[in-house]
């Protein structure tokens, strides 16, 4: 209990709330960026870290770690260019709103659902966590192998405008996800004998060429306008903040996000997109209207962005109690971690107590201050929406290509993004949705590498599937996935 | 008096000798740039940068890690194989994997081991054979006895086909007769979870990687894969002690391009051998358990050719990728 108090006095100082600030700001600033992901914010203030107090380094990173994932929200919503994977389920709902004039009230309930979702997570980290690692040990290969197709259920949804184009750019997505080294046997798989294929096709930059570099040649376009479809009257009528109502009506999808983010956080393997793709799903399953996904409803917005916050919190978890990192970016914190001599697992919450409980609190003041400046902001970024297209399309191009170069150094994967632009423009042009051939490609790896682990566990018996308990619920919840839509249209069919 | 100044003029007249090629008196005179093949955070990279802190203190001029990841290393090593010549480009090299590839790959490889002069071996990280503290194997001879009464029916993690944990495992069901069901995984933490889990029997991987795991008492060393035990985890016995010499370890050292200067290299490795010895580099690296075990100059030379030898004369008898 000592412990918890000196935590709280430690992230109440001024040298503590001056450094929750700057990482917090720096934070948003790099989710914002196209290329700069959390992993990248992280690694990059690590070296800065090595000359601050445990304390304070450990308050850095983590204000750098939650703000940029809540960072990404905001172009993703308003030019739909998502910083990193997280936010993709945001932009399929938050730039119809930005284009129809309602970007702020977007960017409220973003920042809202951001808030609800991290906090959620932290308070979970806080009272449950050496109970909830244990959740992280009994997925085995067979249950990411089902939590794979779960995330990959979403597709179904985001192709009912035109489901064969959508399936057909799902399975070009998949087909891209089979390049690459196969780590099992150590053959080639269509690489071309390029190196940088060796490990697949690089996700950032074939994000940044679909979502980013797509966007800014459809606005450098002669008679292209800005982001807004009809500027002036429309932007005047959009909300500030979003409606009691609004915010009412997806409270429940909020805390259910939370709850699905802060699982599939605890999850080292699983990745944040899974969490904000399956939360989508859910909410358009259970919503009055899922007609209205896709196309600027708030509720999905909701969604993604707490689901997205809430993992945050979740990949803690394993990281702080058992030392296994949930993902890339708690992987870094570990090396700032041991740089400090605290070695994660059990012992930092008896041994490290009080430098445990400061970054949990330090997180939640991050929450709460990303929030609070995102709430006060949101209006007055909403204005880029009016930027002219002429201007902002060269503007996106920069970044996208200063971004994906920071990456790895490598002017392939410029190349790559550049390609995956134009593949991205004529997709937009011909009908063919971006969304389903991401999620095939986020998803197909870790589909197949699970898959192929399940059968080099189980000697090749397809029931291993069949007979582990947790794989079975999973199983439930898929089929409850796939299934209920239909009976619902049945329904009100007959 | 007179001698002395001799001694200098002598000294200068060779100075301008020696700078009639490109100036290199003061070396370095600008900062040095580091090529790490593996990402920024990861514990590769941790090492380098903490060791290009320390080499800026003893030269006076900044060590700037750039990351150059991609196709396990390889995209590193071909921008280092290819690097100026000039002593302002060096790098982070990882043993057995460096060279393993121009064996495995040899279709592809875009680099060859005679484009780098070894400088010095910095970490040498053992390979460890564990279970989860649940486990019915107490000893390494428990998991033998097993895997020969039901064979390939304990699955043994490793990350990744041809690496170390996986050549390891290899030698060792070769000494021991046995056969296992190896499973691949992309990385430490998944393998970890996965035998804390129960979802797989064994975990094969380098030290430094499980050496808390080991200490809290949640994982089980069954064997250390070194010569002699390691101070990390003194109750681990090694797998000689055990009746199976197995040698396996992931190392991580310095290269530059070949072709640089004589005496920049020889700066260089200076710096080096005293980073290397210094208490503070020491004990950073303790904290995050990996052993310091410095081979400098030639011996690491010979080091490298050795190891690259002996994978050459393993792959020849059993390749260990399909091709």
């Amino acid at each position: 209990m000592d412990a918890v108090l000196v935590g709280l006095t430690n992230v109440f100082t001024l040298q503590a709330m001056t450094v929750l600030l700057i990482g917090t700001l720096a934070g948003m600033i790099i989710g914002a960026l196209p290329g700069l992901s959390s992993t990248m914010g992280v690694a990059l203030v690590i070296p800065i870290t090595f000359s601050m107090s445990p304390e304070s380094s450990l308050i850095l990173l983590g204000a750098v770690y939650v703000s940029s994932v809540y960072g990404g929200s905001v172009t993703a919503i308003l030019l739909r260019t998502p910083g990193t994977d997280a936010s993709i389920a945001t932009a399929l709902d938050g730039y119809p709103l930005a284009a129809a004039g309602r970007g702020a009230e977007a960017l409220g309930m973003a920042t809202i659902a951001s808030l609800v979702g991290g906090v959620f997570s932290v308070v979970v980290l806080i009272a449950i966590a050496p109970p909830l690692s244990k959740v992280a040990l009994a997925f085995g290969p067979q249950e990411y192998t089902i939590l794979a197709i779960f995330g990959m259920v979403t597709i179904v949804g985001v192709v009912s405008e035109n489901p064969l184009n959508g399936i057909i750019a799902a399975f070009a997505g998949l087909f891209l996800a089979t390049v690459g080294l196969d780590n099992f046997t150590g053959g080639q798989r269509y690489t071309l004998g390029m190196r940088e294929l060796f490990d697949g096709v690089p996700l950032l930059p074939a994000l940044i060429g679909l979502f980013s570099v797509s966007q800014a040649i459809s606005l450098s376009l002669p008679r292209s306008g800005g982001i807004l479809e009809d500027d002036g009257a429309l932007a005047a009528k959009g909300r500030d903040l979003p409606a009691w109502l609004d915010l009412r009506r997806c409270f429940r999808t909020m805390m259910k996000s939370s709850v699905i983010g802060s699982i599939v956080g605890i999850l080292p393997g699983a990745g944040t997109s899974i969490a904000a793709f399956i939360s989508y799903n859910e909410a358009r399953r259970t919503s009055k209207n899922p007609e209205n996904f896709g196309k600027g409803e708030l509720e999905g917005v909701a969604a993604s962005e707490s689901a997205n916050n809430a993992v945050t919190g979740g990949t803690l978890i394993p990281t702080l109690t058992l030392g296994i990192p949930g993902n890339a970016v708690t992987a870094v914190f570990i090396g700032g971690l041991t740089i400090h001599g605290m070695i994660p697992g059990p012992k930092l919450f008896t041994d490290f107590a009080d430098v445990t409980y400061t970054l949990i609190f330090s997180l939640f003041v991050a929450n709460i201050l990303f929030g609070v400046i995102g709430l006060f902001a949101g209006k007055y970024i909403v204005h880029v929406t009016r930027v002219p297209g002429g201007i902002l399309g060269p503007m996106i191009m920069t970044f996208s290509v200063i971004g994906t170069y920071a990456l790895r150094n490598n002017m392939f994967d410029v190349g790559l993004a550049l390609a995956f632009g134009f593949i991205g423009f004529f997709m937009e042009r011909w009908r063919y949705p971006a969304a389903p051939f991401v999620i095939a490609l986020i998803l197909g790896p870790i589909l197949e590498v699970n898959f192929r682990r399940s059968m080099q566990i189980s000697n090749w018996d397809m029931t291993t599937f069949f007979t582990r308990p947790l794989s079975l619920v999973l199983i439930a919840l898929v089929a409850a996935a796939i299934i209920y839509p239909v009976m619902q249209r049945q329904k009100s069919r007959a | 008096m007179l001698k002395s100044m001799k001694k200098v003029v002598t000294a200068a007249a060779l100075g301008a000798l020696v700078a009639a090629s490109p100036a290199l008196a003061d070396y370095p005179e600008k900062p040095v740039k580091m090529i790490v093949a593996f990402g920024a955070g990861g514990s590769t990279d941790t090492m380098a940068r903490i060791f290009a802190n320390y080499m800026a203190e003893e030269l006076g001029q900044r060590f700037v890690v750039e990351n150059r990841t991609g196709a396990g290393g390889e995209i590193g090593w071909v921008a280092l194989a290819g690097s100026p010549t000039d002593g302002y480009s060096i790098g982070l090299i990882n043993s057995p994997v460096i060279e393993s590839y121009p064996i495995t790959r040899a279709d592809t490889i875009g680099y060859s081991m005679d484009q780098f002069r070894p400088l010095i071996n910095v970490v040498t990280d053992p390979g460890v054979l564990a279970v989860a503290a649940d486990s019915p194997y107490q000893t390494l001879a428990d998991f033998v006895a097993a895997a020969k009464a039901d064979p390939n029916s304990i699955t043994v993690s490793h990350e990744g086909v041809g690496g170390d944990d996986h050549l390891a495992a290899l030698t060792l069901a070769s000494k021991a007769g046995i056969e296992v069901n190896f499973v691949s995984f992309d990385g430490n933490a998944e393998a970890t979870a996965a035998l804390l889990g129960g979802h797989i029997d064994a975990f094969e991987g380098n030290m430094s990687e499980a050496a808390a795991q080991i200490s809290e008492g949640t994982v089980r060393a069954l064997a250390v894969w070194s010569s002699e035990r390691m101070t990390q985890i003194p109750d681990v016995p090694t797998g000689a002690e055990q009746g199976y010499d197995v040698i396996s370890a992931a190392s991580r050292g310095i290269a530059v391009p070949a072709g640089i200067p004589e005496d920049a290299y020889q700066t260089l490795l200076a710096a080096a051998n005293n980073v290397v010895a210094d208490e503070a580099f020491q004990a950073e690296l303790a904290n995050l358990n990996m052993p310091i075990v410095p081979i400098a100059g030639d011996d690491f030379v010979s080091y490298l050719n050795n190891s690259h030898e002996t994978l050459k004369e393993l792959w020849a008898e059993n390749p260990w990728l399909e091709q």
